[in-house]
């Protein structure tokens, strides 16, 4: 008798990842009794009828696997299982539930729809991360309509809609509404532009049992507040409220009281800014929320009390109050010690308000503020808040005068961070100066930590300790979990060798920002040799040539995905087809003269610096783009 | 500013000063820019780069300790003394003239003129030594100590073989919009009211 055996390996997912900043609420999904190490197939084949009565079993292999693959939800290993054989590919296709697509062209609509056609929920990804720093031409790219027409012809399971920094007709909002209806539970235009509040009513309207509806960081035109009314009108369901960081100015906050009456669920509302205290009725009738940001405080000379007596629902727990000033602060004070996330980006505290503050809430695990918490704050943090799980310090204001001349993060915040909250497991900062030692003491202390950033801001001359060759070192053999990275300094922070040593250490690392670093192409070749799992770089201000960055491109191995701005060009500007190779799309955004409003109100004419971005698609070049992207077609 | 007495400015001391400067107006320390790293780079990369390749092809003589000093003023901007050493491995074009091995341009911006000396690493090194400790010892709570800028790092920002211009580190919109609406804030409430307490 024949006897063939197939042994298939499967590669484990890792479950204790964090899940992605976008939903705060999830919390990792953990399936402990399905470890996929080893996952062994045994098919036999008898040609003796008689041994055929004595199977080892009448289940088959298949039918085990249609059972076990809907709790396989990790894409990693969903990809490996498809790569069986066809019957996994098909069982995979059948029962996927989401997809993320980083970048919406590197497939199209029609061959989502076609593998995938039970999806219940979409993320696509448009326009580059350098957009949420203005780099990138707004017109850019990434149009949902393909998208959103596909979903309404060929996705009839599909409940849920993320579309991140991507362009949104409102149109595309009703077309969405109208082929979904009830169906659709949650809509997300994350930093996206193009619509109105017409077709927020249309979503609105035709969709009354959305539990999420976000619209953080988007621009649109605002008509009027009706499609707020209408959601306080008809919607019972609601449980995610977002529209943080919008200009909504025609809002009523009786509808928002309504909402809050109407939706027992209700857990997290982020709006605009909103006075305070015409929110005190909302505040009333939200009795299970747990999350709030937005709002706005404005003092009144002659009115010290105005704000002492806001009360917030009892199981608050997340927060983030505009304009919060040391003199609004204390209305926090009695329920500190249950706070979990505090963000403090749009607060007006200066750092010894946030040592005062961050000494009361010692259940802190999420905290976000800008670098005038300064190293005092980050010390306090490091003694008060053992249980930090990420912390983000952005960039406050470079004007003197505007902020707190304490409030700068250096070495010495740095290395009390680390010592004290060793659960770290996301940190960006900025900070104004820097030494090997504090990176060394992150290496040492946060074995957490998955994700670090640092850019070393640019107000002082002289830096304490340069190159950052040993300490990035350290850090990046110390973190062993990191997967992902950004590390944005200036000429001289980090030597070719440094370079080498970030390729060489970091074998985790799926994405990558690097900005200043290195100090010549032989730098970047011998990145280009490590990085076995970077799957997406993005480079900044970086001295390499075109030729280098080609070379580099084709040496690493998982690279999909590839961004730079300031780069050496060479003079016939075609050195970059030295990466040609087939479904490898490469596009530039050539160099611009923008006009910019500086700091003194001048209208400037500010050039913006010509940009590569490449990547793998299988839908071919883009049809698209703007007069601003150029796409590098085959010669 | 300007100071009579010259000063070898090597630690930006006079920054330091400035800032504290008890008569200096308040609302004149908000006008003034905080003069950063990048615009002294950038500074020096809009000098007119002839004129700086003409120095570098004149800095000739193979005596180790030659000077040649050519006044040429850089930027106005300078109100203050400063000295900017960088040795520079300039690797353009040169006249004929064969450079003593071992011995590499070493170029001094100096109160507004532009210094170009042959020297070997080790005397560069010297010079730059002599420099920080002619500097003027302050509080001993400047614990810092100086970071040289590498050469080459100098060089192509001088000689354009990086990015054009500028790369300003770029601001988050987010963030960009909240630090405008908080300057509106605090321009449109009364003058005596704190801008932040």
């Amino acid at each position: 008798p024949k006897l063939l055996l197939s042994t298939l390996l499967i590669p484990s997912s890792t479950h204790t990842h964090a899940t992605s900043s976008s939903s705060p609420h999830a919390p990792p999904i953990v399936i402990p009794i399905l470890d996929f190490d080893l996952l062994s197939v045994c098919l036999m084949t008898m040609e003796d009828p008689d041994i055929k009565k004595c199977r080892l079993s009448s289940v088959t292999v298949d039918d085990v696997i249609e059972q076990v693959m809907p709790y396989i939800t990790d894409p990693k290993d969903r990809d490996s299982a498809s790569l069986v054989c066809r019957r996994w590919f098909e069982i995979d296709s059948e029962t996927r539930e989401h997809v993320t697509m980083a970048l919406c062209y590197t497939s199209t609509p029609d061959r989502l729809s076609r593998r995938f056609p039970n999806l219940r929920s979409i993320k696509l990804k448009g326009k580059p991360r350098a957009a949420m720093f203005n780099l990138i031409p707004e017109n850019w790219g990434g149009f949902v309509t393909p998208w959103v027409n596909e979903v309404a012809s060929s996705l009839p399971r599909l409940k849920s809609v993320h579309f991140r920094r991507m362009i949104v007709s409102d149109l595309d909002l009703d077309v969405l509404a109208k082929a979904r209806l009830d169906e659709l539970e949650a809509l997300k235009l994350d930093k996206c532009s193009g619509f109105s509040t017409d077709g927020l009513f249309s979503i609105v309207k035709h969709c009354r049992k959305m539990k999420t509806l976000l619209m953080e960081e988007s621009s649109f035109v605002e008509k009027d507040g009706n499609w707020l009314h209408e959601l306080a009108l008809h919607n019972t369901s609601l449980e995610v409220l977002n529209f943080y960081m919008t200009e909504f100015a025609k809002i009523n906050a009786k509808d928002l009281e309504s909402i809050a009456r109407n939706c027992r669920s209700l857990v997290s509302v982020k709006i605009g800014d909103f006075e305070m205290l015409e929110l005190v009725g909302f505040f009333k009738a939200a009795t299970n929320l747990e999350e709030f940001c937005g709002g706005s405080f404005n003092e009144e000379i002659g009115r010290p009390e105005k704000y002492m007596n806001l009360t917030f629902p009892p199981k608050l727990c997340c927060l983030g109050l505009s304009y919060m000033g040391p003199n609004e602060m204390p209305i926090l004070f009695p329920f500190a010690a249950q706070i979990r996330k505090l963000d403090l980006i749009y607060a007006l505290l200066a750092t010894e308000d946030h040592c005062t503050l961050i000494q009361k809430c010692p259940n802190l695990e999420v905290l976000e503020t800008r670098n005038v918490i300064g190293d005092r704050g980050l010390e306090v943090l490091g003694q008060c808040c053992k249980k930090l799980k990420r912390l983000r310090i952005e960039r406050g204001e470079d004007e003197q005068g505007m902020e707190d001349e304490e409030g700068l993060v250096s070495q010495r915040g740095l290395v009390a961070l680390a010592q004290g909250c060793q659960e770290l497991e996301y940190m960006a900062v900025y900070v104004s100066d820097i030494t090997n030692e504090s990176l060394e003491s992150i290496g040492t202390y946060l074995k957490n930590l998955c994700d670090f950033r640092l850019v070393l801001l640019d107000q002082e001359e002289r830096i304490t300790d340069l190159p950052l060759d040993n300490g990035v070192r350290s850090l990046l053999i110390g973190c062993k979990k990191l997967r992902r990275f950004a590390f944005y300094l200036r000429q001289g922070g980090l030597t070719d060798v440094g370079l080498s040593y970030i390729g060489q250490y970091s074998p985790n690392v799926r994405w990558m920002l690097l900005g200043y670093v290195g100090e010549s192409d032989e730098g970047l070749m011998e990145f280009s040799r490590g990085c076995p799992k970077l799957q997406k770089l993005e480079m900044r201000g970086c001295c390499f040539s075109e030729r280098a960055i080609a070379a580099a491109v084709l040496k690493i191995p998982s690279l999909r995905y590839l961004w730079v701005q300031g780069y050496r060009a060479s003079t016939t500007g075609q050195d970059l087809r030295l990466m040609s190779r087939p479904y490898w799309n490469i596009e530039l955004i050539p160099a611009r003269k923008v006009p910019e409003v500086n700091q003194l109100g001048e209208v400037r004419e500010m050039e913006h610096p010509a940009h590569i971005l490449a990547y793998y698609s299988l839908a071919g070049e883009r049809t698209d783009c703007p007069p601003t992207v150029k796409v590098l077609r085959e010669a | 500013m300007s100071k009579v007495t010259t000063e070898l400015d090597f630690f930006g001391l006079e920054k330091k000063q400035t800032n504290n400067a008890p008569n200096k107006p308040k609302f004149k320390k908000l006008l003034d820019r905080r003069r950063s790293f990048r615009e002294i780079q950038g500074a020096i990369s809009k000098m007119d780069p002839e004129i700086i390749k003409s120095l570098l092809a004149t800095g000739a003589n193979p005596s180790e300790t030659s000077t040649r000093s050519l006044s040429v003023p850089s930027t106005p901007k300078e109100d203050h003394q400063r000295i900017l050493i960088s040795p520079v491995h300039a690797p353009l074009t040169r006249p004929s003239t064969e450079l003593v091995s071992g011995t590499v341009p070493m170029t001094i911006f100096y109160n507004g003129t532009v210094s170009v000396f042959q020297v070997s690493p080790n005397k560069a090194e010297d010079i730059m030594k002599v420099a920080m400790e002619t500097s003027p010892k302050k509080d001993k709570s400047m614990e810092k100590h100086l970071s040289v800028i590498p050469p080459t790092t100098l060089r192509t920002k001088l000689f354009g073989q990086n990015i054009d211009g500028d790369l300003p580190i770029a601001r988050r919109k987010s963030l960009q919009r909240f630090l405008e609406k908080r300057k509106e804030r605090v321009v449109s409430t009364s003058p005596y009211f704190p801008t932040w307490a």
